[in-house]
């Protein structure tokens, strides 16, 4: 089964994706996090998920860019947060794939699918705020949107959650 | 208690008076009521705005929606959805969106009823 889980910030979509893959059948459970962190705001972001999953006996998984060289070991489970801290990396990091983005998320994202059975990703809804942003930013919501339709077009399940309310969308 | 969230301009307002049989203007406005007023208001509107306020005064958010829930178990609350954009560049902005989404969720699960209004259309998600 793949399941996408999307919303608004602070919309409690991580532990509705954590409740997801708490459902599956799978012994072990892989936890693929994406964040790169820099300031001690997104540490303490790290520690309110890390807390969050303690004793769902998880194994973590850093992956800030080329998902697609990502082993997963037999019989596992595997959640992936955030995409939109994934995509972020590939366009601005160093490291990443940058006008290759969406092939290098794309094909990640399949080569997960492949290898494991079971698979929640959460993404990120950044698109309806009104404002206007600049092209470099403007495009990094371009990028984000077509994969986060790529995503709900391979899933099986597709959730938007809504202040901890999740609403299926497919 | 009831949530009515949405989009900024989506007539949230005007989907409340129809729900509840009241005219708007027996609401509360969050940008400019007296903190205490939110105990006693019947309909709260622009809450994320109340919150907002709550943070610039540095006042603690923790407890509010412990606090409505016993003190006014039947407020009904309209807040702006927050949280779909590109992650806000200034620390307090990027607070402020967060919380108010925390805040939300905790009071969307005590909720009798939440409303998601699109277009003037109120849906129904709780």
């Amino acid at each position: 089964m793949f399941v996408t889980v999307t919303g608004g910030s602070g919309s409690g979509k991580s532990a509705f994706a954590e409740e997801q893959i708490l459902k599956f059948p799978e012994k072990n459970r892989l936890y693929i996090a994406t964040m790169v962190c820099f300031d001690e705001e997104s540490r303490q972001r790290v520690k309110r998920h890390r807390k969050m999953r303690k004793e769902k006996h998880f194994d973590t998984l850093e992956c800030p860019t080329d998902l697609v060289h990502v082993r997963i070991p037999k019989d596992t489970a595997v959640l992936l947060e955030c995409m939109s801290n994934l995509a972020a990396n590939e366009v601005f990091s160093p490291e990443g794939a940058k006008e290759h983005a969406y092939e290098a998320i794309c094909d990640g994202i399949l080569h997960l699918k492949e290898q494991a059975a079971d698979v929640c990703v959460v993404t990120n809804e950044i698109f309806s705020d009104g404002m206007v942003y600049d092209k470099e930013t403007e495009n990094y919501q371009r990028l984000l949107g077509r994969i986060n339709a790529y995503l709900a077009e391979i899933s099986d399940v597709c959730y938007e959650v809504v202040y901890g309310i999740p609403l299926r969308i497919k | 208690m009831i949530l009515i969230v949405g989009g900024t301009f989506q007539g949230k307002k005007a989907f409340a008076e129809k729900l509840l049989n009241e005219k708007r203007e027996d609401f509360t406005d969050g940008t400019s009521c007296a903190f205490s007023d939110i105990y006693h208001a019947k309909v709260l509107f622009h809450f994320h705005e109340y919150i907002r306020r709550m943070l610039e005064q540095e006042m603690s958010v923790q407890d509010l929606a412990e606090q409505l829930w016993m003190k006014n178990p039947d407020l009904v609350l309209i807040s702006n959805e927050l949280g779909y954009g590109v992650v806000p560049m200034d620390v307090f902005d990027r607070n402020y969106r967060e919380t108010t989404g925390r805040v939300c969720t905790e009071i969307a699960s005590w909720a009798d009823a939440v409303y998601r209004v699109v277009c003037g259309i109120g849906t129904k998600i709780k």
